[in-house]
Protein backbone atom coordinates (compact mmCIF):
# COMPACT_ATOMS: atom_id res chain seq x y z
CA UNK A 1 0.00 0.00 0.00
CA UNK A 2 2.85 2.60 0.65
CA UNK A 3 6.29 1.62 -0.48
CA UNK A 4 10.11 3.88 0.73
CA UNK A 5 12.80 2.72 -1.46
CA UNK A 6 16.17 4.35 -0.05
CA UNK A 7 13.82 7.47 0.58
CA UNK A 8 15.98 9.96 2.35
CA UNK A 9 14.47 13.17 2.93
CA UNK A 10 16.57 16.32 4.02
CA UNK A 11 16.02 20.15 4.95
CA UNK A 12 18.78 21.84 4.19
CA UNK A 13 21.78 20.19 6.02
CA UNK A 14 19.35 18.61 8.69
CA UNK A 15 18.73 14.75 7.51
CA UNK A 16 14.98 13.95 8.54
CA UNK A 17 14.82 10.59 7.17
CA UNK A 18 17.70 7.90 5.51
CA UNK A 19 17.82 5.30 3.12
CA UNK A 20 14.30 3.95 4.16
CA UNK A 21 13.79 0.90 2.78
CA UNK A 22 9.93 -0.64 3.83
CA UNK A 23 6.67 -1.70 2.69
CA UNK A 24 3.66 -1.26 4.00
CA UNK A 25 1.01 -3.92 3.36
CA UNK A 26 -2.77 -3.10 2.75
CA UNK A 27 -5.28 -3.80 4.98
CA UNK A 28 -3.06 -3.43 8.34
CA UNK A 29 -3.03 -0.91 11.58
CA UNK A 30 0.46 0.48 11.97
CA UNK A 31 2.03 2.41 14.54
CA UNK A 32 4.93 4.42 13.88
CA UNK A 33 7.41 5.12 16.21
CA UNK A 34 9.89 7.20 17.29
CA UNK A 35 10.89 10.61 19.67
CA UNK A 36 10.70 14.15 18.03
CA UNK A 37 12.55 14.68 14.87
CA UNK A 38 12.92 10.95 13.81
CA UNK A 39 11.17 11.36 10.69
CA UNK A 40 7.66 10.32 11.71
CA UNK A 41 5.98 13.65 9.85
CA UNK A 42 8.16 13.65 6.73
CA UNK A 43 7.66 9.98 6.05
CA UNK A 44 3.68 10.96 5.91
CA UNK A 45 4.58 14.31 4.10
CA UNK A 46 6.50 12.46 1.77
CA UNK A 47 3.96 9.84 0.64
CA UNK A 48 0.86 12.93 0.62
CA UNK A 49 3.57 14.52 -1.75
CA UNK A 50 4.02 17.58 0.28
CA UNK A 51 7.72 16.71 0.65
CA UNK A 52 10.04 15.52 -2.57
CA UNK A 53 12.65 13.03 -1.58
CA UNK A 54 15.80 14.18 -1.77
CA UNK A 55 16.68 10.43 -3.20
CA UNK A 56 14.70 7.40 -3.44
CA UNK A 57 11.23 6.48 -3.87
CA UNK A 58 8.11 6.81 -2.13
CA UNK A 59 5.29 4.85 -4.14
CA UNK A 60 1.54 4.76 -3.13
CA UNK A 61 -0.36 1.89 -4.10
CA UNK A 62 -3.70 4.04 -4.00
CA UNK A 63 -4.52 7.93 -5.01
CA UNK A 64 -7.14 7.74 -2.27
CA UNK A 65 -4.90 8.83 0.20
CA UNK A 66 -6.16 10.81 3.52
CA UNK A 67 -3.98 12.39 5.96
CA UNK A 68 -4.77 14.42 9.69
CA UNK A 69 -1.56 16.44 10.11
CA UNK A 70 0.15 16.89 13.34
CA UNK A 71 -1.31 20.20 15.03
CA UNK A 72 -3.54 22.04 12.53
CA UNK A 73 -3.65 25.71 13.31
CA UNK A 74 -7.35 26.58 12.77
CA UNK A 75 -7.26 30.44 12.64
CA UNK A 76 -10.38 31.12 15.81
CA UNK A 77 -12.36 33.56 12.55
CA UNK A 78 -11.69 31.05 9.57
CA UNK A 79 -15.19 31.30 7.88
CA UNK A 80 -16.33 27.73 8.07
CA UNK A 81 -18.83 25.49 10.19
CA UNK A 82 -18.24 21.96 11.39
CA UNK A 83 -20.32 20.79 8.28
CA UNK A 84 -18.35 22.75 5.96
CA UNK A 85 -15.31 21.48 7.24
CA UNK A 86 -16.45 17.86 7.11
CA UNK A 87 -17.19 18.44 3.67
CA UNK A 88 -13.74 19.58 2.37
CA UNK A 89 -12.91 15.90 2.38
CA UNK A 90 -15.57 15.41 -0.52
CA UNK A 91 -14.08 17.66 -2.66
CA UNK A 92 -11.02 16.10 -3.87
CA UNK A 93 -13.34 13.65 -5.34
CA UNK A 94 -15.74 15.96 -6.38
CA UNK A 95 -12.79 18.30 -8.15
CA UNK A 96 -13.36 21.87 -8.64
CA UNK A 97 -17.10 22.25 -9.39
CA UNK A 98 -18.97 19.01 -9.43
CA UNK A 99 -21.85 19.27 -7.29
CA UNK A 100 -22.43 16.67 -4.13
CA UNK A 101 -24.14 13.37 -4.75
CA UNK A 102 -26.49 11.73 -2.31
CA UNK A 103 -23.66 9.10 -1.81
CA UNK A 104 -21.56 12.17 -0.70
CA UNK A 105 -23.91 13.32 1.62
CA UNK A 106 -24.30 10.00 3.32
CA UNK A 107 -20.30 10.20 3.59
CA UNK A 108 -20.74 13.77 4.93
CA UNK A 109 -23.40 12.55 7.64
CA UNK A 110 -21.69 9.62 8.25
CA UNK A 111 -18.52 11.03 9.27
CA UNK A 112 -20.17 13.71 11.42
CA UNK A 113 -21.88 10.82 13.20
CA UNK A 114 -19.37 8.37 13.57
CA UNK A 115 -16.91 11.14 15.32
CA UNK A 116 -20.08 12.54 17.10
CA UNK A 117 -19.68 16.62 16.20
CA UNK A 118 -23.09 16.11 14.06
CA UNK A 119 -24.37 18.29 16.92
CA UNK A 120 -22.26 21.02 16.33
CA UNK A 121 -22.45 21.16 12.84
CA UNK A 122 -23.49 24.87 12.57
CA UNK A 123 -20.23 26.03 15.40
CA UNK A 124 -17.46 27.73 13.75
CA UNK A 125 -14.55 25.38 13.95
CA UNK A 126 -12.33 27.84 15.73
CA UNK A 127 -15.27 27.92 18.77
CA UNK A 128 -14.85 24.58 19.30
CA UNK A 129 -13.03 22.95 22.76
CA UNK A 130 -9.59 20.75 21.21
CA UNK A 131 -11.22 17.90 21.36
CA UNK A 132 -14.36 18.76 19.77
CA UNK A 133 -11.62 19.99 16.85
CA UNK A 134 -10.07 17.28 16.20
CA UNK A 135 -12.91 15.00 16.05
CA UNK A 136 -14.05 17.16 13.29
CA UNK A 137 -11.02 17.37 11.38
CA UNK A 138 -10.79 13.22 11.85
CA UNK A 139 -14.21 13.53 10.56
CA UNK A 140 -13.15 15.33 7.56
CA UNK A 141 -10.58 12.44 7.12
CA UNK A 142 -13.13 10.02 7.35
CA UNK A 143 -15.54 11.85 4.68
CA UNK A 144 -12.81 11.15 2.10
CA UNK A 145 -13.76 7.38 2.23
CA UNK A 146 -9.52 6.75 1.68
CA UNK A 147 -7.72 3.43 1.37
CA UNK A 148 -4.83 4.92 2.97
CA UNK A 149 -5.40 6.79 6.10
CA UNK A 150 -2.18 8.99 7.67
CA UNK A 151 -2.47 9.76 11.39
CA UNK A 152 0.21 12.21 12.71
CA UNK A 153 -0.26 11.94 16.33
CA UNK A 154 -3.81 12.03 16.13
CA UNK A 155 -4.56 12.13 20.51
CA UNK A 156 -2.24 14.64 21.02
CA UNK A 157 -4.46 17.55 23.22
CA UNK A 158 -7.84 15.69 23.36
CA UNK A 159 -9.91 14.40 26.27
CA UNK A 160 -10.02 10.60 27.00
CA UNK A 161 -13.68 10.18 25.49
CA UNK A 162 -12.45 11.37 21.86
CA UNK A 163 -9.32 9.13 22.19
CA UNK A 164 -11.40 6.66 22.82
CA UNK A 165 -13.79 7.03 19.89
CA UNK A 166 -10.60 7.27 17.41
CA UNK A 167 -9.28 3.98 18.89
CA UNK A 168 -12.29 2.56 18.14
CA UNK A 169 -12.37 4.10 14.37
CA UNK A 170 -8.98 3.27 13.70
CA UNK A 171 -10.06 -0.37 13.95
CA UNK A 172 -13.23 0.17 11.73
CA UNK A 173 -11.23 0.94 9.48
CA UNK A 174 -8.65 -1.33 9.33
CA UNK A 175 -11.59 -4.04 9.89
CA UNK A 176 -12.84 -2.34 6.29
CA UNK A 177 -9.66 -3.37 5.09
CA UNK A 178 -8.20 0.07 4.61
CA UNK A 179 -4.72 0.54 5.98
CA UNK A 180 -4.10 2.89 8.97
CA UNK A 181 -0.71 4.41 10.07
CA UNK A 182 -0.90 6.03 12.85
CA UNK A 183 2.36 8.42 14.14
CA UNK A 184 1.83 7.96 18.25
CA UNK A 185 4.30 7.33 21.31
CA UNK A 186 2.00 5.75 23.36
CA UNK A 187 4.30 2.64 23.43
CA UNK A 188 2.09 0.72 25.54
CA UNK A 189 -0.49 1.12 22.97
CA UNK A 190 1.40 0.55 20.11
CA UNK A 191 2.17 -3.09 21.29
CA UNK A 192 -1.51 -3.89 21.86
CA UNK A 193 -4.00 -1.80 19.54
CA UNK A 194 -2.35 -1.97 16.28
CA UNK A 195 -1.38 -5.26 13.86
CA UNK A 196 2.35 -3.79 13.34
CA UNK A 197 4.94 -1.37 14.32
CA UNK A 198 7.30 1.16 12.62
CA UNK A 199 10.17 2.33 14.49
CA UNK A 200 11.76 5.11 13.39
CA UNK A 201 15.04 7.39 14.17
CA UNK A 202 15.83 8.78 11.05
CA UNK A 203 16.69 5.23 9.68
CA UNK A 204 14.41 2.52 10.01
CA UNK A 205 14.98 0.83 13.85
CA UNK A 206 12.91 -1.78 13.13
CA UNK A 207 9.45 -2.97 10.93
CA UNK A 208 7.06 -6.06 12.18
CA UNK A 209 4.45 -7.95 14.27
CA UNK A 210 3.45 -5.07 16.95
CA UNK A 211 3.98 -7.91 19.86
CA UNK A 212 7.60 -9.02 18.64
CA UNK A 213 8.52 -5.72 17.66
CA UNK A 214 8.22 -3.52 21.33
CA UNK A 215 10.69 -5.09 22.44
CA UNK A 216 12.87 -3.19 25.18
CA UNK A 217 16.14 -3.06 22.73
CA UNK A 218 14.04 -2.06 19.84
CA UNK A 219 12.67 0.80 21.31
CA UNK A 220 15.82 1.33 23.46
CA UNK A 221 17.33 1.97 20.00
CA UNK A 222 14.47 4.09 18.36
CA UNK A 223 14.16 6.79 21.64
CA UNK A 224 18.28 6.34 21.91
CA UNK A 225 17.53 5.56 25.55
CA UNK A 226 15.24 7.50 26.44
CA UNK A 227 12.46 4.95 27.84
CA UNK A 228 11.91 3.71 30.93
CA UNK A 229 9.57 0.95 32.50
CA UNK A 230 6.97 2.56 34.80
CA UNK A 231 4.69 -0.12 36.64
CA UNK A 232 5.46 -2.80 33.75
CA UNK A 233 5.46 -0.63 30.95
CA UNK A 234 7.47 1.19 28.82
CA UNK A 235 7.11 5.26 28.56
CA UNK A 236 9.28 7.76 26.42
CA UNK A 237 10.94 9.63 28.59
CA UNK A 238 11.77 12.26 26.48
CA UNK A 239 8.67 13.47 24.67
CA UNK A 240 8.03 16.82 26.09
CA UNK A 241 6.08 18.70 23.33
CA UNK A 242 4.61 17.51 20.22
CA UNK A 243 6.91 19.32 17.79
CA UNK A 244 8.25 17.99 14.29
CA UNK A 245 8.45 14.86 13.82
CA UNK B 1 -33.26 64.67 1.23
CA UNK B 2 -34.13 62.99 -1.90
CA UNK B 3 -32.06 65.74 -3.24
CA UNK B 4 -29.37 65.39 -1.40
CA UNK B 5 -28.53 61.73 -1.89
CA UNK B 6 -29.05 61.80 -5.64
CA UNK B 7 -28.77 65.00 -7.90
CA UNK B 8 -24.47 64.35 -7.14
CA UNK B 9 -25.22 61.65 -9.37
CA UNK B 10 -26.46 63.63 -12.25
CA UNK B 11 -23.20 64.70 -12.91
CA UNK B 12 -21.38 62.13 -15.23
CA UNK B 13 -18.21 61.75 -13.88
CA UNK B 14 -20.14 60.99 -10.19
CA UNK B 15 -22.00 58.51 -12.01
CA UNK B 16 -18.58 56.92 -14.21
CA UNK B 17 -16.89 57.56 -10.58
CA UNK B 18 -19.75 55.45 -8.22
CA UNK B 19 -19.53 52.62 -10.97
CA UNK B 20 -16.13 52.06 -11.13
CA UNK B 21 -15.94 51.91 -7.34
CA UNK B 22 -18.80 49.45 -6.53
CA UNK B 23 -17.45 47.46 -9.36
CA UNK B 24 -13.86 47.19 -7.52
CA UNK B 25 -15.98 47.43 -4.02
CA UNK B 26 -17.54 43.47 -5.34
CA UNK B 27 -14.09 42.77 -6.73
CA UNK B 28 -11.88 44.05 -3.71
CA UNK B 29 -15.04 42.74 -1.06
CA UNK B 30 -14.61 39.46 -2.41
CA UNK B 31 -10.60 38.79 -2.57
CA UNK B 32 -10.32 40.21 0.35
CA UNK B 33 -11.94 37.58 2.16
CA UNK B 34 -9.08 35.19 1.18
CA UNK B 35 -6.80 37.55 2.49
CA UNK B 36 -7.94 38.34 5.96
CA UNK B 37 -9.12 34.26 6.14
CA UNK B 38 -5.23 33.54 5.42
CA UNK B 39 -3.70 36.76 7.29
CA UNK B 40 -1.92 37.85 4.75
CA UNK B 41 -3.02 41.67 5.32
CA UNK B 42 1.07 42.36 5.01
CA UNK B 43 1.42 41.02 2.04
CA UNK B 44 -1.37 42.26 0.75
CA UNK B 45 -0.13 46.08 1.16
CA UNK B 46 3.54 44.71 -0.08
CA UNK B 47 1.37 43.87 -3.24
CA UNK B 48 -0.11 46.85 -3.55
CA UNK B 49 2.82 49.07 -3.16
CA UNK B 50 4.98 46.19 -5.38
CA UNK B 51 2.80 47.32 -8.74
CA UNK B 52 4.83 50.94 -8.48
CA UNK B 53 7.80 49.56 -10.24
CA UNK B 54 5.95 48.25 -12.79
CA UNK B 55 3.77 51.05 -13.22
CA UNK B 56 6.89 53.26 -13.45
CA UNK B 57 8.73 50.63 -16.26
CA UNK B 58 5.31 51.18 -18.28
CA UNK B 59 5.47 55.31 -17.82
CA UNK B 60 9.25 55.35 -18.41
CA UNK B 61 8.29 52.94 -22.01
CA UNK B 62 5.33 54.39 -23.26
CA UNK B 63 5.12 57.73 -22.39
CA UNK B 64 8.55 58.80 -23.86
CA UNK B 65 7.15 60.01 -27.06
CA UNK B 66 3.62 61.18 -26.69
CA UNK B 67 3.87 62.26 -23.54
CA UNK B 68 0.36 60.15 -22.58
CA UNK B 69 1.65 56.97 -21.30
CA UNK B 70 -0.21 53.66 -22.51
CA UNK B 71 -3.16 52.43 -20.19
CA UNK B 72 -3.10 49.33 -21.40
CA UNK B 73 0.64 49.27 -20.56
CA UNK B 74 0.06 50.42 -17.53
CA UNK B 75 -2.44 47.72 -16.02
CA UNK B 76 0.01 45.12 -17.67
CA UNK B 77 3.17 46.81 -15.85
CA UNK B 78 1.32 46.92 -12.32
CA UNK B 79 0.16 43.26 -12.63
CA UNK B 80 3.84 42.50 -12.99
CA UNK B 81 4.71 44.47 -10.26
CA UNK B 82 2.45 42.69 -7.93
CA UNK B 83 2.95 39.39 -8.88
CA UNK B 84 7.01 40.02 -8.94
CA UNK B 85 6.45 41.21 -5.21
CA UNK B 86 4.22 37.83 -4.23
CA UNK B 87 6.55 35.85 -5.94
CA UNK B 88 9.94 37.04 -4.40
CA UNK B 89 8.46 37.53 -1.52
CA UNK B 90 7.82 32.88 -1.91
CA UNK B 91 11.48 32.80 -3.02
CA UNK B 92 12.69 34.78 0.42
CA UNK B 93 10.75 32.53 2.13
CA UNK B 94 11.75 29.01 0.44
CA UNK B 95 15.10 29.93 0.80
CA UNK B 96 15.23 31.43 4.28
CA UNK B 97 13.91 30.22 7.79
CA UNK B 98 12.39 33.97 8.31
CA UNK B 99 8.82 34.66 9.11
CA UNK B 100 6.17 35.17 6.49
CA UNK B 101 5.79 39.26 8.20
CA UNK B 102 9.80 39.83 7.69
CA UNK B 103 9.98 38.13 4.21
CA UNK B 104 7.07 40.27 3.18
CA UNK B 105 8.42 43.36 4.88
CA UNK B 106 11.64 43.11 2.85
CA UNK B 107 9.96 42.59 -0.58
CA UNK B 108 7.85 45.60 0.10
CA UNK B 109 10.28 48.12 1.04
CA UNK B 110 12.44 47.13 -2.20
CA UNK B 111 9.50 46.88 -4.70
CA UNK B 112 8.27 50.93 -3.10
CA UNK B 113 12.33 51.90 -2.75
CA UNK B 114 12.53 50.30 -6.09
CA UNK B 115 9.37 52.19 -7.54
CA UNK B 116 9.81 55.63 -5.88
CA UNK B 117 13.77 55.53 -7.97
CA UNK B 118 12.25 54.68 -11.13
CA UNK B 119 9.36 57.01 -11.22
CA UNK B 120 11.65 60.12 -10.44
CA UNK B 121 12.86 59.51 -13.57
CA UNK B 122 9.17 60.18 -15.16
CA UNK B 123 9.18 64.08 -15.58
CA UNK B 124 5.99 65.09 -13.36
CA UNK B 125 6.58 62.59 -10.72
CA UNK B 126 4.99 64.37 -8.05
CA UNK B 127 1.82 64.36 -9.89
CA UNK B 128 1.73 60.50 -10.68
CA UNK B 129 2.78 59.50 -7.55
CA UNK B 130 0.11 60.98 -6.27
CA UNK B 131 -2.49 59.68 -8.52
CA UNK B 132 -1.07 56.17 -7.75
CA UNK B 133 -1.35 56.35 -4.28
CA UNK B 134 -4.80 57.90 -4.29
CA UNK B 135 -6.25 57.30 -7.40
CA UNK B 136 -8.38 59.39 -9.31
CA UNK B 137 -12.43 58.20 -8.81
CA UNK B 138 -13.81 61.07 -10.35
CA UNK B 139 -11.86 61.37 -13.53
CA UNK B 140 -12.59 57.60 -14.58
CA UNK B 141 -14.18 57.82 -18.51
CA UNK B 142 -17.30 55.95 -19.43
CA UNK B 143 -14.82 53.09 -21.39
CA UNK B 144 -12.63 52.84 -18.00
CA UNK B 145 -15.56 51.62 -16.06
CA UNK B 146 -16.33 49.08 -18.70
CA UNK B 147 -12.80 47.74 -18.41
CA UNK B 148 -13.30 47.66 -14.72
CA UNK B 149 -16.44 45.87 -15.54
CA UNK B 150 -14.65 43.15 -17.71
CA UNK B 151 -11.30 42.60 -15.38
CA UNK B 152 -13.97 42.11 -12.28
CA UNK B 153 -16.08 39.58 -14.42
CA UNK B 154 -12.81 38.47 -15.60
CA UNK B 155 -11.43 37.92 -11.91
CA UNK B 156 -14.54 36.86 -10.25
CA UNK B 157 -14.79 33.57 -13.02
CA UNK B 158 -11.77 32.39 -11.79
CA UNK B 159 -12.70 32.41 -8.33
CA UNK B 160 -15.69 30.90 -9.07
CA UNK B 161 -13.42 28.51 -10.59
CA UNK B 162 -11.01 27.47 -8.25
CA UNK B 163 -12.51 28.34 -5.21
CA UNK B 164 -12.58 24.62 -3.53
CA UNK B 165 -8.68 24.39 -4.05
CA UNK B 166 -7.93 28.22 -2.83
CA UNK B 167 -10.34 27.27 0.63
CA UNK B 168 -8.27 23.90 0.92
CA UNK B 169 -4.52 25.66 0.52
CA UNK B 170 -6.28 28.71 2.88
CA UNK B 171 -7.38 25.84 5.64
CA UNK B 172 -4.72 23.70 5.77
CA UNK B 173 -2.38 23.14 2.91
CA UNK B 174 -0.96 19.81 3.99
CA UNK B 175 -4.70 18.57 4.14
CA UNK B 176 -5.04 20.32 0.67
CA UNK B 177 -2.20 18.11 -0.73
CA UNK B 178 -3.43 15.27 0.94
CA UNK B 179 -6.74 15.89 -1.43
CA UNK B 180 -5.10 16.20 -4.58
CA UNK B 181 -4.34 19.80 -4.53
CA UNK B 182 -1.32 21.28 -6.60
CA UNK B 183 -0.33 23.60 -3.53
CA UNK B 184 2.33 25.67 -4.95
CA UNK B 185 0.47 26.36 -7.95
CA UNK B 186 -3.28 26.92 -6.19
CA UNK B 187 -0.79 29.49 -4.10
CA UNK B 188 0.45 31.02 -7.43
CA UNK B 189 -2.99 31.25 -8.69
CA UNK B 190 -4.27 33.04 -5.78
CA UNK B 191 -1.51 35.28 -5.52
CA UNK B 192 -2.46 36.16 -9.11
CA UNK B 193 -5.72 36.83 -8.43
CA UNK B 194 -5.07 39.06 -5.49
CA UNK B 195 -2.15 41.19 -7.17
CA UNK B 196 -5.24 41.51 -10.76
CA UNK B 197 -7.91 42.66 -7.80
CA UNK B 198 -5.01 45.06 -6.72
CA UNK B 199 -4.44 46.66 -10.04
CA UNK B 200 -7.91 46.60 -11.08
CA UNK B 201 -8.48 48.91 -7.47
CA UNK B 202 -5.47 50.76 -7.68
CA UNK B 203 -6.74 52.62 -10.75
CA UNK B 204 -9.75 53.87 -9.29
CA UNK B 205 -8.98 54.51 -5.49
CA UNK B 206 -5.15 54.65 -5.71
CA UNK B 207 -2.59 51.80 -4.21
CA UNK B 208 -2.47 53.06 -0.51
CA UNK B 209 -6.37 53.27 -0.39
CA UNK B 210 -7.20 49.69 -3.09
CA UNK B 211 -5.91 47.66 0.61
CA UNK B 212 -8.51 49.47 2.77
CA UNK B 213 -11.62 47.75 0.48
CA UNK B 214 -9.97 44.65 0.10
CA UNK B 215 -9.16 44.60 4.68
CA UNK B 216 -11.87 46.56 5.71
CA UNK B 217 -15.13 45.18 4.22
CA UNK B 218 -14.01 41.35 4.84
CA UNK B 219 -12.84 42.08 8.70
CA UNK B 220 -16.93 43.30 9.04
CA UNK B 221 -17.89 40.49 7.43
CA UNK B 222 -15.95 38.02 9.23
CA UNK B 223 -17.28 39.28 12.48
CA UNK B 224 -21.03 38.89 10.99
CA UNK B 225 -20.96 35.41 9.51
CA UNK B 226 -19.68 31.79 9.90
CA UNK B 227 -19.40 30.78 6.04
CA UNK B 228 -17.40 31.69 3.18
CA UNK B 229 -20.16 32.33 1.25
CA UNK B 230 -22.14 33.95 3.14
CA UNK B 231 -18.68 36.43 4.23
CA UNK B 232 -18.14 37.13 0.79
CA UNK B 233 -21.77 38.12 -0.04
CA UNK B 234 -21.28 40.90 2.68
CA UNK B 235 -18.36 41.86 2.39
CA UNK B 236 -18.95 42.61 -0.87
CA UNK B 237 -22.06 44.25 -0.34
CA UNK B 238 -20.14 47.03 2.11
CA UNK B 239 -17.48 47.63 -0.26
CA UNK B 240 -19.51 47.66 -3.30
CA UNK B 241 -21.81 50.48 -1.09
CA UNK B 242 -18.97 52.54 0.29
CA UNK B 243 -18.57 53.52 -3.19
CA UNK B 244 -21.48 56.10 -3.69
CA UNK B 245 -21.58 56.62 -0.13
CA UNK B 246 -17.69 58.10 0.05
CA UNK B 247 -18.69 60.02 -3.15
CA UNK B 248 -21.64 61.43 -1.81
CA UNK B 249 -19.93 62.08 1.42
CA UNK B 250 -16.63 63.62 -0.40
CA UNK B 251 -19.34 66.08 -2.77
CA UNK B 252 -21.35 67.44 0.42
CA UNK B 253 -18.56 68.00 2.59
CA UNK B 254 -15.50 68.74 0.03
CA UNK B 255 -13.27 66.26 0.42
CA UNK B 256 -11.12 64.11 -1.40
CA UNK B 257 -13.64 61.23 -3.00
CA UNK B 258 -11.56 57.80 -2.82
CA UNK B 259 -10.01 58.05 1.01
CA UNK B 260 -14.05 58.73 1.81
CA UNK B 261 -14.97 55.83 0.40
CA UNK B 262 -12.00 53.93 2.31
CA UNK B 263 -13.61 55.73 5.28
CA UNK B 264 -16.85 54.50 4.46
CA UNK B 265 -15.68 51.11 4.48
CA UNK B 266 -13.58 51.31 7.50
CA UNK B 267 -16.67 52.92 9.25
CA UNK B 268 -19.08 49.89 8.61
CA UNK B 269 -16.10 47.52 10.37
CA UNK B 270 -15.61 50.13 13.73
CA UNK B 271 -19.67 49.45 13.68
CA UNK B 272 -19.90 46.56 13.53
CA UNK B 273 -16.54 45.68 16.11
CA UNK B 274 -18.72 47.91 18.81
CA UNK B 275 -22.36 46.92 17.88
CA UNK B 276 -21.72 43.01 17.71
CA UNK B 277 -21.59 40.91 20.91
CA UNK B 278 -18.24 40.37 22.64
CA UNK B 279 -16.97 37.16 22.74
Amino acid sequence: MLTARDLTVRYGNVVALEALDVEIPRGRSIAVLGPNGSGKSTLFAAAVGLREPTAGVVERGTDRVAYLPQGLAVEPMFPATVRDVVTMGRWGDLGLRRRMSARDRELVAGAMGELAVDHLEHRRLGELSGGQRQRALLAQVAAQDAELLLLDEPFTGVDRPTEDTVRKLIGTWRDEGRTVMVATHDLARAARDYDLVLALNRRLIAFGLAAATCTEDVLAATFAGHIARVGGLLIETEHRHPGAG
Amino acid sequence: MESLLFEPFEADFMRNGAAAAMLVGVLCGTVGCFVVMRGTALLAESVAHGVLPGVAVAVLLTAGTSGDPDKAAILAGALAGGVATAGGTAVILRRTRLRDDTATAVMFVFMLALGVVLISRVEGFAVDLTAFLFGDVLSVPGWEVALTAGLTAAVLAVLWLLYRPFVLVSFDRRRAASLGVPVERTELALMVLLAAAIVVGFTVVGALLVLGLLIAPAAAAALLTKRLPAMMAVSAGIAAASGPLGLLISWHFEVAAGASIVLVAVAAFAVTAVLRPAR
